[in-house]
């Protein structure tokens, strides 16, 4: 029985092209566009083009365009005059200028941007004058280096590091509502009135729906992360195993939380325009849109309610950190199999075969 | 199929008050009642799609609530609903249909097909199929595993004479195979034409079981129907004083106890005058009328 409603629910979604678009399409079309908008990472690709004028002949300014050269992340861009400098900046054509005259060296940026964006490129332009301002050539006096225990990133980090398991997060969890609107469908139409009629133990008749979406859900995901690796250049730094383990744990989550869905029985006009719209909302505060990295502390606290933000960290060590195992994702993977279990729960409580 | 003490409460609403009654093997039996009567109720407690409240049901001796799975496989649930999947063609809704019943023999499917006369249709999508062809699609899903009791719930809701006709045809010649069917309708004349007994239901309750010759003869009376100008309910009190009465609107119904002229004087002396004397045979609608003091057609409406 369990068999025939696995063919029954993949030939029906095969033929609901809206669904297999929510599913498949739209992530794609996510990455594409986040990915080619976020960098991150050690290297962060092409290097960011910095406005310098001085004097000519100014040995202040020299040093600086040198040292400013010489600063990985940074192109230094000379500009004629001081004016030009600061066109540049407000045309957006670079991410900061420099003018080096008789006073204090004047850092031309744009204040109004958020301190996320200004603060790092405002202090790392005031070391690099710094620096080439001292009287004596300085050793280097910071070394980066991650605590132990935190492996090693990747070199060469992409957007699509980050965007493709935070899309694949985000429209893993539409299994969820894919499964509701089954529900609701069987009930609408009658099926589920002949399904209850049936010699099949209601137990099963539940399980036999939610098997497929997990499978489905499993299939989505190993297409999303296998175009990442195949396409978008997205690298796996830690163990496969791992990956594979928490995406077990994220896809079960998303079912049980489309099972708690479809306890409430709605009809799938509504489910259709709510839980969308609840499932964005948590994709956001889990920061598979934006990393909860560059959110302020209080939003990225607030993102640990869902359980998007929890596996979206366990992917982004598995998928950044080098030699990752499945013990270094343990935290999510048990938080995930948490909010699976009360989703699950809470579902199976409220859930009415009857209604 | 006994129904013994079956009731559903749907908080303090009462939907099914207490129902006994037996469904006697090889017969088709008609299940008569106006919407919000409580046949859909009986037929899903009956079926075991909706726990009663109170009472059993059993199926060829195996008791729904304690054998669910044994006395489910004795009976095909036909919805009132077209319960099918309308992306997947015919031969695999009904091959799904049959995987509930473990049955997975291919000429069981093309059976079921052959019966609903849609064997040429077994691999078109139902989204492409008429209204008529869904219900007889509907009818097959249930009886891919040839069941003993067949349950049609308002079979031929919304489909044309042709498919009607066809339906009737597929109905009967279940029948002639020795299969038990109960069938639902709010129309008298499906079940006048088809049942052997006719079990008629109003208000969760179980008023009339008969053949349809025991019904007329019980309740349909030998009465008139006046239709009334003036001050029909006075006149309509005043009638009650020699006869039984039932009133629609300016349409009373007459049963005298003495003759109909002390009646027509009583009706007259009240102030209202008759426009049109109306004298019907006797059948299932009259009895029906008689019974539930209404008209089916005015209260399934």
């Amino acid at each position: 029985m369990i068999g025939a409603t696995i063919k029954k629910d993949v030939w029906l979604l095969l033929r609901d092209r809206g669904r297999l678009a929510s599913l498949f399409v739209l992530p794609v079309v996510f990455i594409v566009v986040f990915g080619s908008m976020f960098k991150f990472g050690p290297d962060r690709g092409t290097p960011r083009p910095i406005a310098i004028w001085h004097a000519p002949g100014d040995a202040r300014g020299e040093a600086i365009a040198h040292a400013l050269a010489e600063t990985p992340g940074f192109a230094a861009r000379p500009l004629a005059s001081p004016d030009d400098v600061r066109r540049a900046v407000a045309a957006d054509d670079v991410g900061a200028g420099l003018i080096v005259g008789d006073g204090p060296v004047e850092l031309v940026i744009d204040l109004a941007a958020p301190v996320q964006v200004r603060g790092p490129l405002q202090g790392a332009l005031t070391g690099v004058v710094m620096r080439a301002l001292a009287p004596i050539k300085l050793p280097p006096l910071v070394e980066a280096k991650s605590p132990p225990g935190l492996a090693k990133p990747l070199d060469n980090i992409t957007g699509f590091q980050v965007t493709v398991p935070g899309n694949a997060v985000l429209f893993g969890f539409f299994i969820a509502l894919t499964l509701a609107m089954s529900f609701a469908s069987e009930r609408h139409t009658g099926t589920w009135r002949r399904l209850l009629a049936a010699p099949v133990p209601r137990w099963k008749l539940l399980f036999g729906k939610l098997v497929p979406y997990f499978l489905i859900g499993l299939f989505q995901l190993a297409v999303l992360f296998g175009l990442g690796v195949a396409v978008f250049g997205m690298q796996i730094a830690g163990s496969v195993v791992a990956l594979i383990v928490l995406t077990i744990a994220l896809v079960a989550c998303s079912m049980s939380f489309g099972l708690l869905v479809a306890s409430f029985g709605g009809t799938e006009k509504q489910i259709g325009s709510i839980v969308p719209i609840v499932l964005l909302v948590m994709g956001l505060l889990g920061g598979c849109m934006f990393p909860r990295l560059i959110m302020p502390p209080v939003m990225q606290k607030i993102g640990l309610v869902v359980p998007h933000s929890w596996a979206l960290d366990g992917y982004y060590t598995v998928l950044v950190r080098s030699g990752t195992t499945v013990a270094d994702i343990a935290a999510p993977v048990v938080a995930l199999c948490a909010f699976a279990a009360g989703f699950a729960l809470l579902g199976l409580l409220r859930f009415r075969f009857e209604r | 199929m006994t129904l013994r003490g079956l009731g559903k409460d749907y908080g303090d609403r009462v939907a099914v008050k207490s129902l006994d009654l037996d469904v006697v093997r090889g017969e088709i039996l008609g299940l008569l009642g106006p919407n919000g009567a409580g046949k859909t109720t009986t037929i899903s407690m009956a079926c075991g799609v909706v726990t009663p409240t109170r009472g059993t049901v059993t199926i060829d001796g195996h008791d729904v609530a304690r054998d669910p799975n044994a006395a489910k496989s004795k009976l095909g649930l036909v919805p009132q609903e077209l319960a099918l999947y309308d992306d997947l063609s015919a031969m695999q809704n009904l091959r799904y249909f049959g995987a509930l019943y473990r049955v997975r023999d291919p000429a069981r499917i093309a059976w079921a097909l052959d019966v609903v006369g849609l064997a040429d249709r077994a691999q078109e999508p139902v989204k492409k199929f008429s209204g008529g062809m869904k219900r007889r699609l509907n009818i097959a899903a249930g009886l891919v595993h040839q069941p003993e009791l067949l349950v049609l719930d308002e079979p031929t809701v919304g489909v044309d004479p042709q498919s009607r006709n066809h339906i009737f045809e597929t109905v009967r010649s279940l029948k002639a195979r020795g299969m038990t069917i109960v069938y639902t309708s709010h129309y008298m004349e499906e079940v006048e034409e088809l049942c052997d007994r006719v079990a008629i239901m109003d208000h969760g309750v179980l008023i009339a079981l008969g053949t349809l010759g025991e019904l007329v003869a019980k309740h349909a009376g030998k009465g008139v129907t006046l239709e009334l100008a003036g001050d029909v309910e006075a006149a309509a009190r005043a009638a009650a004083a020699h006869a039984t009465v039932t009133r629609e609107g300016a349409m009373v119904r007459i049963e005298p106890r003495d003759g109909l002229a002390p009646v027509i004087a009583a009706i007259e002396g009240a102030g209202a005058r008759i426009m049109r004397i109306e004298s019907r045979e006797a059948n299932l609608e009259t009895a029906f009328l008689a019974l539930t003091g209404r008209a089916l057609r005015d209260v399934a409406a």
